[in-house]
């Protein structure tokens, strides 16, 4: 594939440039949000993250805090809402060390629930948590706060006007001590900003919303930059997901074709048919095997696995259809013997169900094994499945997305494509992705007689002279055989 | 509130009244500050007729006391004797609130 020229990119990289010698930024710790945010959040300034209950506002709050806390940004979280207890309790379930940087006076918790029984009578402001900050913050040399729940802080007074005139009061104070601050504020669902706190924004130099909405029942997280004063920002909405490990941000709209030229070729598995491919498939290409239920699909990719694992190739195998039990059993019977590949490490398969999370969620987990596996190839069984993820759209993303970052990596990807039809030819383009594709491969069955053959055709291959004619193959136990006409 | 008031009406009936014991955390001179403090000598003097000990404590210069009593908003104003302990927030304005919160208004009756 010719690769594009990156212009707007450059115009965007030049505008960041100019706009980072004006704007000191401070890292969030979060790759993909440090992308997004061209660089981190603004230093010494104050950083609204609004979202709803749930949407995850807390959690790449204090993430930010402690990576920043342990890369030599001692950091002050005040929390309005939850014990201090709870939140060491949440970040020790994800193994990230607060007692370790409490003890060394890196992180400082601070409790500012307000005692429910207290009586309110007159006026009053939060000048005593100010000063306690204060005390901290010199003994501690904080660069960092983050002040969690701002929301209930406002609830107690019975005022919008009081309200502002507190926000502005804590915003000069922020500034004053040249704290990179960060705020939470709970949104009602559906709502970016309230109008109550309109003014919040308006305050805030840079505005992040989270949500986290349900479509055809599966949940995703989304992550929308609403405003960065001075800066320049990825307008779109990125999705997001959070793990055992913390926030992952994955810049699904990269506008960048990186991808590496084709490598060497290398076997298909049968000789036979690295000869209708004139010579194997290219590897580092993108390969289709489209078909009907039952014609051999995952066979012929299997062929291909147990070749490139014989090689000493490593294979990731994303499957969507069946258990890897279920698929190592299957393909005994074709005399393909997968378990001693999965044993040596050469074989990685892993089995999803497609609706069991968002593409946002599926997609990490296949980055996260392109990244850490390192493998030469990988198949994607199969892409027809991959439309439970949510919907058409949803699938298009995912399946393109792999593709990318196959490409980039110079990784071999094989997308298996079930057809339902007789009309294959209609069928094949997958979900719209068969432009893109470098070889396409078609099996079909055909009634002959009383019994079915099966047949196979390269209906493509970019840069090869391959055969253009259906041929016959059968399935043995020892594997896929050409039957000579 | 309407139910701590009665709680303490019926507890408080005819007991030899303690000292009262108070802690007031003020902010500097700010507005709010300095009006909590006329408004408790005046509440003391009406109702206590000098019989009460008041600490009146400075955030800005006392930062530890602030925070070793959790006080995060001034005026804050703490009845330390007799007990059940008594938060109060606020420049004390509303009197008939205040009394009612530190259980003075059951000897009026």
């Amino acid at each position: 594939m010719a690769t594009a020229k990156p212009r707007t990119q450059g115009r965007d990289a030049e505008r960041q440039q100019k706009s980072r010698k004006a704007l000191p930024k401070v890292s969030t710790g979060i790759a993909g949000l440090d992308l997004v945010l061209g660089g981190g959040l603004p230093a010494g300034r104050v950083t609204l993250l609004t979202g709803g209950p749930g949407s995850g506002k807390s959690m790449i709050g204090l993430q930010c805090l402690l990576q920043g806390a342990a890369n030599g940004r001692p950091g002050i979280l005040v929390m309005f809402e939850e014990r201090a207890e709870a939140v060491r309790q949440n970040a020790s379930s994800r193994g990230w060390e607060m007692a370790r940087l409490e003890k060394k006076n890196k992180l400082y918790l601070m409790d500012a629930r307000l005692d429910p029984e207290a009586v309110i009578s007159g006026e009053f402001s939060i000048k005593g948590l100010l000063a306690i900050l204060d005390q901290r913050i010199k003994a501690m040399r904080a660069k960092l706060i983050l002040i969690d729940a701002a929301d209930a802080l406002l609830h107690l007074y019975d005022s919008p006007m009081r309200e502002r005139r507190e926000l502005y009061a804590l915003h000069e104070w922020l500034l004053d001590r040249g704290l990179t601050a960060i705020m939470t504020v709970k949104t009602v669902p559906q709502e970016e900003a309230p109008s109550r706190y309109a003014f919040l924004d308006f305050m805030a130099d840079c505005v992040i919303h989270v949500d986290q909405r349900v479509t055809a029942q599966l949940t995703t997280r989304r992550l929308r930059v609403i405003k960065y004063r001075g800066s320049g920002y990825g307008r779109n909405e990125y999705p997001f997901i959070i793990d055992e490990n913390g926030i992952n941000i994955i810049p699904i709209t990269s506008n960048v074709l990186l991808h590496r030229p084709p490598g060497p070729r290398v076997s298909s598995g049968p000789a036979w048919l690295d000869d209708l491919l004139d010579g194997g498939y290219k590897s580092g290409t993108s390969i289709l095997i489209a078909g009907t239920a039952g014609a051999g699909k995952t066979t012929l990719a299997c062929v291909f696995t147990r070749a490139a694992c014989q090689r000493g190739e490593r294979v990731l195998y994303l499957n969507f259809e069946e258990s890897a039990e279920s698929m190592v059993s299957n393909m005994l019977s074709p005399g393909l013997a997968l378990q001693p590949l999965i044993k040596t490490g050469k074989l990685v398969v892993r089995s999803y169900l497609p609706e069991a999370m968002g593409v946002e969620e599926h997609l990490f987990h296949a980055l996260k094994d392109l990244d850490e596996f390192q493998p030469q190839h990988v198949i994607v069984d199969a892409i027809s499945a991959c439309k439970r993820m949510g919907s058409e759209q949803a699938a298009f993303e995912y399946l393109m997305k792999v593709l990318n970052a196959s490409k980039e990596r110079g990784v071999t990807c094989i997308y298996i494509n079930q057809t339902a039809g007789l009309d294959i030819v209609a069928e094949i383009s997958g979900i719209g992705i068969s432009s893109i594709i470098d070889t396409i491969i078609l099996l079909r069955h055909l009634p002959i007689g009383a019994a079915v053959a099966r047949q196979l055709i390269v209906m493509k291959s970019r840069g090869s002279k391959h055969s253009e004619q259906f041929h016959e193959f059968r399935i043995t136990d020892r594997g896929i055989d050409l039957v000579k006409t | 509130m309407k139910k701590a008031r009665k709680r303490e009406r019926r507890r408080h009936t005819k007991s030899v009244r303690e000292t009262y014991v108070f802690r007031l955390f003020v902010a500097g001179n700010e507005s709010n500050s300095s009006l909590a403090r006329r408004n408790l000598a005046r509440i003391c003097e009406e109702h206590l007729k000098g019989d009460h000990k008041i600490d009146v404590v400075d955030v800005l210069r006392d930062a530890a006391a602030a925070h070793k009593n959790n006080v995060l908003v001034t005026p804050t104003l703490i009845l330390l004797k007799p007990l059940p302990k008594v938060t109060v927030l606020g420049n004390l304005n509303d009197t008939r609130q205040v009394l009612a919160a530190l259980r003075l208004t059951g000897d009026e009756r």
